[in-house]
């Protein structure tokens, strides 16, 4: 397991956990990182990532990122 | 005149249904004292006029960005006939977020089920007519780079003006749902909120702690009674 910000192009995973408050929680689950749901980066660090995410592409600067724990999916 | 607004998340084709809608011709300005483009266009289908009202294409209906807000202000407060939601139906999980929050808000709904054939493409079977008998609205299959479908979408737009039915309820079971009616019913002594807004959304957003609405509770006469009902 390691934060999403620590991933590297191309690399997939599932989402494991989000740690923050209760609005970054709700914005990230709105955005599709829900517990479980498979993500994919497009283009890592450093700074902000562009991930896969249920479909759509969404950027994240860095410090969100590291909130969003994810494991390993090997396909 | 019916007044339809138009919304879905990014990127499910909501230009293009746009311009099919009207031809192209749109009033662009801006949205009051915001940066965003506000498009206007008109429609006239079965010789029913409509006005067409392009909101910025949205994922949630929060309060937090400019754009949520906008979308959200304009169905709470202007009240629009129709709703046409533009759902991507290659990705109907991520899209039917949006329309939940739709129905939560009592607004008149049309799902407008667009890219069909990029989920036909994709191998999806979806059976149109179980899943507007689950949401409780009309649902109509379209491709907007084709045009399919947009005659069966401006039907059923104006169908939808003339019947307005209530949206179905979504439930959250017995504990949550006993508190939504508390304070719903503390909500429901202030006439002016009653007259405004949905009670129900209402509670729910305060449940939420959505900001927007705890600042218009907060001008309520009856504010201490909705907030003794909160905790």
């Amino acid at each position: 397991m390691m934060p999403l910000a620590m991933m590297r192009d191309g690399e997939v995973g599932r989402v494991v956990a989000v740690y923050g408050g209760r609005g970054l929680m709700r914005r990230l689950a709105e955005l599709g990182f829900t517990r479980g749901e498979r993500v994919k980066v497009l283009r890592s660090g450093p700074g902000p990532i562009l991930v896969l995410v249920k479909g759509s592409r969404v950027a994240l600067g860095h410090g969100v990122a590291m909130k969003i724990l994810v494991s390993g999916d090997r396909e | 005149m019916i007044r339809v607004a138009l919304i879905g998340n990014p990127n499910v084709g909501k230009s293009l249904m746009f311009n099919n809608l009207t031809g192209g011709k749109a009033h662009v300005g801006n949205w009051p004292g915001k940066t965003v483009e506000k498009k206007v266009g008109v429609c006239v289908h079965r010789g029913v006029k409509m006005e067409i009202i392009d909101l910025p294409g949205t994922y949630s209906l929060t309060a937090r960005s400019v754009d949520e807000l906008i979308a959200r202000n304009f169905i709470v407060e202007e009240k629009p006939d129709v709703v046409v939601d533009i759902v991507d139906a290659s990705n109907l999980e991520r899209n039917l977020y949006l329309t939940l929050q739709l129905l939560e808000l009592e607004a008149n709904v049309v799902v407008a089920l667009n890219k069909f054939d990029v989920a036909r493409a994709l191998g999806y079977d979806i059976d149109v007519e179980k899943l507007s008998k689950l949401l409780g609205v009309p649902v109509i299959p379209t491709v907007a780079t084709t045009k399919e479908g947009i005659e069966e979408l401006k039907d059923a737009i104006i169908e939808a003006a003339r019947r307005k039915r209530r949206p179905p309820r979504i439930e959250y079971g017995r504990e949550i749902e006993e508190i939504i009616t508390a304070v719903e019913e503390a909500i429901k002594k202030d006439v002016t909120l009653v007259e405004r807004y949905p009670t129900r959304w209402l509670a729910i957003k305060l449940l939420e702690g959505d900001e927007e609405v705890l600042k218009l509770v907060e001008k309520s006469p009856y504010r201490d009674e909705i907030m003794e009902a909160l905790s």
